[in-house]
């Protein structure tokens, strides 16, 4: 049966390449099974139909309806729950995706299309562009570069299937960054909020505090840490609960970076600016706020009094990008509006 | 190395200024990695790159016919503010907001507000009022009988933009119903009536379209607040094109970039010229009548090579400038390709964004 397909596949691997990966559709006398078909699916496409008319949409009472039913829907029709615990892929119960509203897992989201991711698709991504743009002629190849990590080279037999040398000049290697082009142009990914209170070992009430005011500024929920080491010049002990952060992603990052780039920063005294050395050499950039600045938070300064006295924390912001260097995270953070002093090292 | 490096350095130098700085040494770096290799291997000369010029170019007895080097500026203002909301999107996020209505915890009252403070009590009441927590999304009841029915229906005044901006601004307003809350619970004596809180009447925000819209001016930099606006000049010959003129001396294009600015708008711009490479180019060609007409026969067009800048602020005034221009437009995108010439579009259309 197979050899008797034989020649039409090999044919129809031939021609594969020949066809048009879209057939459009023109009128032909040849009809075949699937013709209706087809010019059926293209006429009832939802964006081809037209809205609704008004007399039905506004006749429609869906609370009437129900209660003009004589019996009840079956309630597979209106109750939906999800498993507790995901049996394997073989159990009839399976979970909805985590995008349906049933599921377990769902997060409403997103709100809103905000403002600064908004000015960085239309104006700074382009201009980013153009600044790192590096021509390469036609006919370029680019230089061969030896191994990162070099071979342990002798005659000693220990050096035989011995790991390779460490990198030259530091204990870690550096993120490679790529040759730019439009598809990695850096961007935000995501802002950490972190902020730690020695005195929520001896009172918890510093810990909760904090854990409400970051979770205020920040929109998203706070994880709180416990000190791994004990310390004695920081004063922490094992095992207590001393600092809190959350991990802000998506759209809530351009809500809290424009918060604090619009509102924040620009009323601190005598600021100087994000120290020029900041920056994990990989494209993460950080910084601290003293407590009375985090109290300049709108969402902190609308109910300031609630807060116990004295008990408002400083906090650490670290604003990840995608680019792998210092140098392009921080003409990303330029351009939204974030200032550097001192000297740049990258 | 050195030496060879050197010597591809000449000749790339001779080969003229028909190649560019950068294109010269990827040139010359490729061929000493390549002469390093073939150090190294002793190999045949077949791994030179076929393109590079071996031979040291001869010199031409007569000029050569060539093109002109223009530099032209693409001074654009970016997108003042959001854009609008296509309908499926705002939907969208008035579901999902609602949603959030119905996923999110209740909101912690004794948290956030202490007890008997003007902010508790102004809380209180404007829960009563609107009965949902969130300002802008409607009536949304997620408990009961009929917490089923929570969806809008199609048409309903709730999923209208202007219908939740004024709900936010009414919330911030506290309008009236204040005080009836006050006369209602009765303990307003004579004199606690008489005293009217009035409080100051909030922003009403700008409206997105402007007056230059209205009206139709095409010089105000006020129009197309959601759009990238491009500065369109008229020249000499009354095309409309970016501005432009000829590289002069030694400068780079980023110095003529600043120079034409300056000379055809003005100094009442506040500009910033984006990088040092162009964007794109655009190449003309003279006509063969006007070719034998001209002085320099050798010169069979020009080439312009456009940089990007952005403007911050001031307006353009062809008043004195240089460079013969007659008139101004800042436009959009589409605009743009109603005012210029066919073959001139299909060089910069792909430069122009399309917000």
């Amino acid at each position: 049966m197979a050899l008797r397909e034989l020649p039409y596949r090999a044919a129809s691997v031939i021609y594969r390449d020949v066809r048009p990966a879209v057939s459009s559709i023109r009128p032909s006398c040849r009809r075949s099974a699937s013709t209706d078909t087809v010019l059926d699916l293209q006429s009832s496409s939802s964006l081809s139909v037209p809205p609704l008319s008004e007399d039905i949409a506004k006749g429609y009472d869906p609370v009437a309806r129900s209660k003009a039913r004589k019996g009840k829907l079956p309630p597979s029709r209106y109750q939906f729950r999800s498993p507790r615990y995901y049996r394997g892929p073989l159990h009839p119960h399976q979970p909805p995706p985590v995008s349906d509203p049933s599921s377990r897992l769902f997060q409403p989201g997103p709100f809103s299309l905000p403002r600064l991711e908004q000015t960085y698709q239309t104006t700074i991504a382009p201009d980013l562009f153009v600044l790192r743009y590096q021509h390469f002629p036609p006919g370029y190849r680019a230089p061969v570069k030896d191994e990162r990590l070099r071979e342990w080279t002798g005659e000693s037999p220990y050096f035989k299937n011995r790991p390779l040398r460490p990198p030259r000049g530091s204990s870690h290697l550096r993120l490679l960054t790529p040759p730019p082009t439009f598809r990695n142009i850096p961007e935000i990914t995501r802002v950490t909020v972190h902020s730690m209170v020695p005195d929520a070992q001896e009172n918890s009430a510093h810990l909760h505090v904090a854990g409400m005011v970051v979770q205020a500024i920040s929109n998203v929920r706070v994880t709180s840490h416990k000190a791994r080491h004990n310390v004695v010049a920081w004063g922490l002990r094992e095992g207590k609960h001393v600092s809190v952060t959350a991990s802000i992603e998506r759209e809530d990052t351009f809500h809290f970076l424009s918060k604090l780039i619009d509102v924040v920063l620009p009323r601190i005294k005598e600021w100087k600016g994000v120290s020029g050395t900041s920056g994990d050499s990989s494209g993460n950039i950080s910084f601290g706020l003293t407590p009375d600045v985090v109290s300049l938070f709108p969402e902190i300064e609308v109910n300031y009094d609630m807060y116990p006295p004295k008990m408002i924390p400083g906090c650490h912001i670290t604003i990840h990008t995608s680019a792998s260097n210092d140098r392009d995270a921080r003409l990303l953070l330029q351009s939204i509006g974030i200032p550097f002093h001192g000297k740049l090292v990258n | 190395m050195n030496t060879g490096q050197r010597t591809t350095k000449r000749l790339a130098s001779k080969a003229g200024s028909s190649i560019c700085r950068s294109c010269r040494e990827a040139i010359s770096r490729n061929t000493t990695s390549s002469y390093t290799t073939a150090a190294v291997a002793s190999a045949t000369e077949d791994q030179t790159p076929s393109h590079i010029p071996h031979n040291p170019p001869v010199p031409a007895t007569a000029p050569q016919a060539s093109y002109a080097v223009n530099a032209g500026v693409v001074l654009s203002r970016p997108p003042i503010l959001t854009r609008d909301l296509h309908p499926f999107e705002s939907a969208f996020f008035l579901y999902q907001r609602r949603l959030n209505e119905r996923l999110a915890l209740p909101f912690t009252r004794y948290f956030y507000f202490k007890k008997k403070t003007p902010a508790d009590v102004e809380w209180k009441r404007k829960i009563k009022q609107r009965l949902t927590p969130a300002r802008d999304i409607g009536r949304y009841k997620g408990y009961g009988a009929e917490a089923w029915n929570d969806e809008l229906l199609v048409g309903t005044q709730e999923s209208e933009v202007q219908w939740q901006v004024e709900r936010l601004l009414e919330d911030a307003e506290q309008p009236g119903v204040e005080r009836e809350g006050e006369n209602g619970n009765g303990s307003g004596a004579p004199g606690a009536t008489g005293k009217k809180v009035t409080h100051e009447p909030v922003e009403r925000p700008m409206p997105r379209v402007t007056e230059a819209d209205l009206k139709g001016d095409v010089k105000s930099l006020d129009r197309l607040l959601q759009r990238t606006l491009y500065l369109l000049v008229k020249n000499k010959e009354g095309q409309w094109a970016f501005p432009q003129d000829r590289l002069v001396g030694k400068e780079s294009l980023h110095q003529a970039a600043e120079r034409i600015l300056v000379h055809s708008g003005g100094i009442n711009m506040n500009t910033w010229v984006v990088g040092n490479v162009p964007i794109g180019h655009h190449q003309h060609q003279y006509l063969s009548e006007s070719l034998k007409s001209s002085m320099n026969s050798n010169e069979l067009g020009f080439k312009t090579f456009f940089m990007k800048a952005r403007i911050m602020a001031g307006q353009a005034n062809l008043k004195e400038n240089k460079l013969g221009l007659a008139d101004f437009k800042w436009l959009a995108k589409e605009e743009v390709h109603d005012a210029v010439e066919r073959k001139y579009w299909h060089s910069i259309k792909n430069m122009l964004a399309e917000r």
